[in-house]
């Protein structure tokens, strides 16, 4: 029997909010489990909680209550210099894309290379090589405003790959783009998952998106509310 | 990150906005050029003023004047009444160390020739002595300086056979001049009149002529001036010394005082040096503290500036910590581009200051700055030289740099401690 390795757990993860003075629970005790090699979309309404996971998740906050394993480490317990780390090993992407304007699309690739010290050469192969990937090779000198949604969301995702991340964790990826460029970003993911093994987490309200993952779970009001295998 | 992407980083960020930055950097280069300017200026008028006096003040020499100092005693008597007069010269000369001393009569007067007449100095003095104690600087150019002259020769500095500088000559060797000079303390005032014979012109001299021979004065022997001015007493006396070491010029300097019961100033050239050193010192601290102060509203320039950007990159940094950036490298990326300002506000800034110093030396010079001393005409043009030396260059860049960097902390820590949750959700 083999043993399956989990990349993200949370348990009986919470999260509190203070709006003004009023406490606003957004999570409220949540056990996920991702493994590697999984594609998982996680499908909510708008409050449902879900970026909130993702926050946490990602190592971008801290939770009121509970644990966060990633890779088994503890992110809970961390600080502030630990949690950067920890989110070198993660590989981002928003959904208003979120790059560097005067940067090309090839610099923002870089830039998550050359935060831990990469040299420039080895960075420049490899941002070259993470475009071809995406299918942007030709436009690497581009800067993003001369760039459509689609390919920023392309460089988004070259760029979320850049260090080899332990997964990918995408928040609403095709949330600023049509529907015809979303599908095209959707099969880029899913042979990134199928064909290179990148564990990938989704987050999304789009029903549709959300089919096409191995595995969906469904949030509602800070809780998961259903689980189904795709 | 390394150190060099962390710079390349900011200096695009800075690049991005180009204008803003530019306006930036010109308060630094503002602040920086007043200062250099200022220093550079302060620093090469008092090399040529120290040059000027050294010329005519050898080291190895003191003046003794009767009263309240150098200076004031030159020009008068003591409250006390003491007066000192031209045969004081032998109790100076029994002073251990002392080689030889003359004094020295100086009365301002006329000196015509033909049509023309020049207010100068005229100076009686001991040609023989003056001219061992002065054998650099009281040398003829042309004639021969008499070392026991007769009455009627006298000996022309430079600018008064040459006043204009320009080879027309106001009087040369055998010409007669008239020396006019008003006794202003007879009743009632008397106006006496001489001619004298021109025996020498001497050589260029430069300098302040302090005590020491100068360009536009008139030397006649120091009887005559006795006579001519109707005096025994004498403006100063100059004691030349056998070298001149601290102690040497110490123990003359009190020897000649007690031997005057106290009644007598001495000066030497290091101690005017001294002074002269430390009262531009003071001036330095003032203008660059005047200047500092531009520097300052630079930097608050600055502050107000990286606390806009922070706001407007307040998403670009969520970003760069949610791809793991430590705090301290976001606080690099904010401190460097402050760097960057300061170092390139510093640079222009130098070269602007240093530009900025030789334009006022050159208007200076075409302006003519002139320089009394103890020259009534005033001829003798002194030129500044503006001095940039390195500890004012360095320093420049160092206050540039330092100044941005300073006023940036505040921002760039802010910018630091911002949590990457909030600051990705800031619009």
């Amino acid at each position: 029997m083999s043993v399956t390795i989990s990349v993200v757990e949370t348990i009986n993860l919470r999260k509190t909010y203070l709006l003004g003075k009023v406490p606003v629970d957004a999570l409220r005790g949540v056990n996920l489990r991702v493994e590697k090699g999984d594609f998982l979309a996680i499908l909510g309404p708008s409050g449902s909680g879900k970026s909130t996971l993702l926050n946490m998740i990602g190592a971008l906050d801290k939770p009121t209550d509970g644990k966060v394993f990633i890779e088994s480490v503890d992110a809970s317990t961390l600080n502030d210099n630990q949690l950067a780390d920890l989110r070198r090993r993660i590989g981002f992407v928003f959904q208003f894309f979120n790059l560097i304007p005067r940067l090309t699309a090839r610099g923002n690739v870089e830039l998550p290379m050359a935060i831990p010290g990469l040299g420039k050469n080895e960075r420049r192969k490899r941002a070259e090589e993470l475009l071809e990937t995406v299918g942007l090779k030709e436009r690497m000198n581009h800067k993003p405003a001369e760039l459509s949604g689609g390919e920023r969301q392309r460089v988004a995702i070259a760029r979320a790959l850049a260090n080899n991340p332990r997964f990918l964790l995408m928040d609403e990826p095709t949330g600023n783009i049509d529907s015809k460029t979303a599908s095209e970003i959707i099969e880029l993911v899913k042979g990134l998952n199928k064909e290179k093994g990148v564990t990938t987490i989704i987050i999304t309200h789009d029903q549709h998106i959300a089919s096409q993952a191995k595995r969906t779970v469904q949030m509602l009001d800070g809780l998961i509310v259903h689980e189904k295998v795709n | 990150m390394k150190a060099s992407d962390i710079l390349s980083y900011s200096f695009s960020a800075i690049k991005l906005r180009k204008l803003r930055a530019g306006l930036t950097t010109l308060g630094v280069v503002i602040g920086i050029a007043a200062i250099v300017a200022l220093l550079s200026i302060s620093q090469g008028l008092q090399n040529t003023i120290t040059e000027q006096l050294q010329k005519g003040f050898a080291t190895d020499t003191l003046i003794v004047s009767s009263g309240g100092g150098f200076g004031l005693g030159a020009m008068g008597t003591s409250n006390s009444g003491f007066k000192l007069l031209v045969n004081d010269t032998q109790t100076i000369n029994e002073i251990a160390n002392v080689v030889t001393s003359v004094a020295i009569i100086q009365r301002v007067g006329y000196v015509k020739s033909g049509e023309r007449d020049f207010i100068r100095y005229v100076v009686g003095v001991d040609f023989a002595n003056y001219t061992s104690i002065y054998s650099s600087t009281f040398i003829a150019e042309s004639g021969d300086i008499p070392l026991n002259p007769e009455n009627e020769m006298i000996v022309v500095g430079k600018r008064v056979s040459d006043p204009w500088d320009n080879g027309t000559l106001f009087c040369n060797v055998n010409d007669n001049v008239e020396i006019l000079w008003t006794n202003a303390t007879a009743r009632p005032p008397k106006n006496e009149t001489y001619t004298r014979h021109v025996v020498a012109v001497l050589k260029e001299v430069g300098g302040l002529g302090v005590g020491g021979p100068s360009d536009s004065s008139v030397y006649i022997p120091i009887s005559q001036a006795q006579t001519f001015f109707g005096t025994d007493e004498c403006d100063m006396i100059i004691v030349k010394l056998e070298n001149d070491d601290e102690a040497t010029i110490k123990n003359v300097s009190e020897a000649i005082k007690e031997a005057f019961s106290g009644q007598v100033s001495v000066t030497s050239a290091t101690a005017v040096l001294n002074i002269l050193s430390s009262v531009f010192s003071t001036i330095e601290l003032f203008l660059a503290g005047i200047a500092a102060i531009s520097l300052l509203v630079a930097g608050i320039g600055i502050m107000n500036i990286m606390i806009v950007s922070l706001m407007e990159r307040t998403r670009e940094i969520g970003i760069l910590k949610a791809l793991g950036m430590k705090s301290r490298t976001v606080l690099l990326v904010f401190l460097s581009e402050s760097v960057i300002i300061g170092l390139i506000g510093a640079a222009i800034g130098i070269a602007s200051g240093w530009g900025l110093a030789n334009v006022v030396a050159i208007v200076f010079r075409g302006g003519g700055v002139f320089m009394g001393g103890n020259q009534a005409a005033g001829t003798n043009r002194m030129t500044i030289t503006p001095v940039l030396t390195p500890m004012v260059f360095l320093g420049a860049l160092a206050f540039g740099v330092g100044v941005s960097v300073v006023f940036a902390l505040y921002p760039a820590w802010r910018a630091s401690k911002l949590k990457p949750v909030e600051a990705l959700r800031y619009e």
